[in-house]
């Protein structure tokens, strides 16, 4: 579903990517972590083309990345995006939010984009919020009008760019709940994110990036229990402490 | 000074200063709209990405925010001729207050546009929304409202602008003041005629910008 082959990238001299070799299989939930400006978001920034790169491919549901711009926005359909800020449109309603691209990249109609909209929002535990501003929603229930916002377009990849990290603490298990049933459902999925409660939980595979690389990925048992690199196991003991 | 002003003349010259209130009402509205016209391509060509698009836009709004616009009008009254383009003063005017206020219009919406958060535009990118899609479902209806304020406002200077038209003899509400001076040696009557009819314009303007803001409060908001 998702293949990158010895993929590089730079901004300017510095290096944020250096020679990821992954591929993610259909159904497949990987959790990718590491410290600050390890390259972890610029990963999954990549896959949906928000982010270019200058060597090495990237084959995402059968398209070449870095072709035209219609067929990236042809695959951009296929793939969701969930971002840390959330980025609502604070001038539409909840609802709003969530029908706009089904109607106008999907060409639903406005009858057939407001049911899908309503049943996504009811499933993220919104039903009574659907019309209210983004303003008028905490940052857990912002979050969730924003993965249900991807869900409209029935995308067949979601990515996760650290999406609990700007919530306080008691908001985040609402957005983790709804990210762990869509899991269970077969989504494929990236999710770059520190709660490793979520990696145990639902994640296929653990990676963990450090300076722009690859440095381990194992399944979250070995991961968490018996990692191989010392960087990952200096990282785990200070995420894990509390 | 003020306390033995000549009311009568002032009355008397009041049909002169209607028609140069209602002069300048119709230049001032056919300049703005042309500066919101130029406003919004100079503005559109200087974000969008190809540079010898960009560079025209630029070069127009950095011309006009450096020179004076008394400069620029002179220079378009003395140069239209010599380029064989004869047309009326009042055309003139008209074609100089539009390409200065444009330049100034443009920046204003182009600040109106940057303000809003890129994440947005990923987040409709992220959907599959084209360019022209981004910007109208998601730039442009938050990117016009903050430069609401500052666009009536820069019809105001625009208004007041429009006297010195009176320097290529355009009739207008600074020229019809002018008249009483001349005509009866009574300038204090004729700038205070003159002052008066610009506050009511002034007036007019800010009730409409007060009547665009209460009509178009923020939805969900108070």
């Amino acid at each position: 579903m998702i293949e990158f082959s010895n993929l590089n990238k730079w901004f300017g001299a510095l290096h944020v990517l250096s020679d990821i070799n992954l591929s993610v299989a259909k159904g497949e939930v990987v959790v990718v972590c590491g410290p600050s400006g390890s390259g972890k978001s610029t990963l999954i920034r990549c896959v949906n083309g928000l982010e270019p790169f200058q060597k090495g491919g990237l084959i995402v549901d059968g398209t070449e990345l870095g072709g035209s711009e219609a067929r990236l926005r042809d695959l951009r359909m296929e793939v969701g995006f969930v971002f840390q800020q959330f980025n609502l449109y604070p001038h539409k309603t909840a609802l709003e939010n969530v029908t706009l691209a089904p109607i106008h990249v999907r060409k639903l109609s406005k009858v057939d984009a407001e049911e899908r909209g309503r049943a996504l929002l009811a499933k993220v535990g919104l039903g009574d919020k659907m019309g209210n501003y983004p303003h008028q929603l905490s940052g857990g229930q912002q979050q969730r009008v924003a993965i249900a916002r991807s869900l409209a377009m029935q995308p067949k990849i979601m990515l996760f760019d650290e999406p609990t990290s700007a919530l306080d603490p008691e908001m985040i298990n609402e957005v983790l709940d709804v990210m762990v049933s869509l899991a269970r459902e077969g989504m494929t999925m990236m999710v770059v994110t520190h709660e490793m409660g979520f990696a145990r939980k639902v994640a296929d595979r653990v990676i963990f990036m450090d300076r722009g690389a690859i440095v381990e990925m194992a399944s979250p048992e070995t991961f968490f229990t018996a990692p191989k690199n010392d960087r990952t196991r200096d990282f785990l003991s200070k995420v894990l402490q509390h | 000074m003020l306390g033995n002003l000549n009311i009568r003349v002032m009355l008397e010259y009041l049909p002169d200063i209607w028609h140069g209130f209602l002069a300048t009402l119709m230049l001032s509205a056919a300049g703005f709209a042309g500066a919101i016209v130029l406003g919004i391509v100079a503005c559109a060509l200087s974000i969008q990405p190809l540079r010898w698009l960009k560079w025209p836009a630029v070069a127009y709004v950095d011309a006009i925010r450096a020179t004076p616009l008394l400069a620029q009008l002179y220079f378009l009254y003395f140069g239209l001729p010599r380029l064989g383009v004869l047309v009326p003063e009042m055309v003139i005017g008209v074609i100089a207050l539009s390409l200065n206020s444009g330049a100034y219009v443009a920046e204003i919406i182009r600040s109106g546009i940057l303000s809003i958060q890129r994440g947005q535009v990923e987040a409709g990118m992220s959907t599959g929304l084209t360019y022209l899609q981004r910007m109208r479902l998601i730039v442009l209806p938050q990117a016009l409202r903050p430069t609401v304020s500052p666009l009536i406002g820069q019809a105001i200077v625009l208004v007041k602008d429009s006297s010195l038209l009176s320097l290529i003899s355009v009739v207008e509400l600074t020229r019809a003041g002018q008249m009483i001076a001349i005509d009866r040696f009574m300038p204090i009557e004729g700038l205070v005629s003159t002052a008066l009819a610009y506050l009511v314009l002034y007036y007019l303007l800010k009730l409409m910008a007060g009547l665009w803001v209460h009509q178009n409060r923020l939805p969900g908001r108070a």
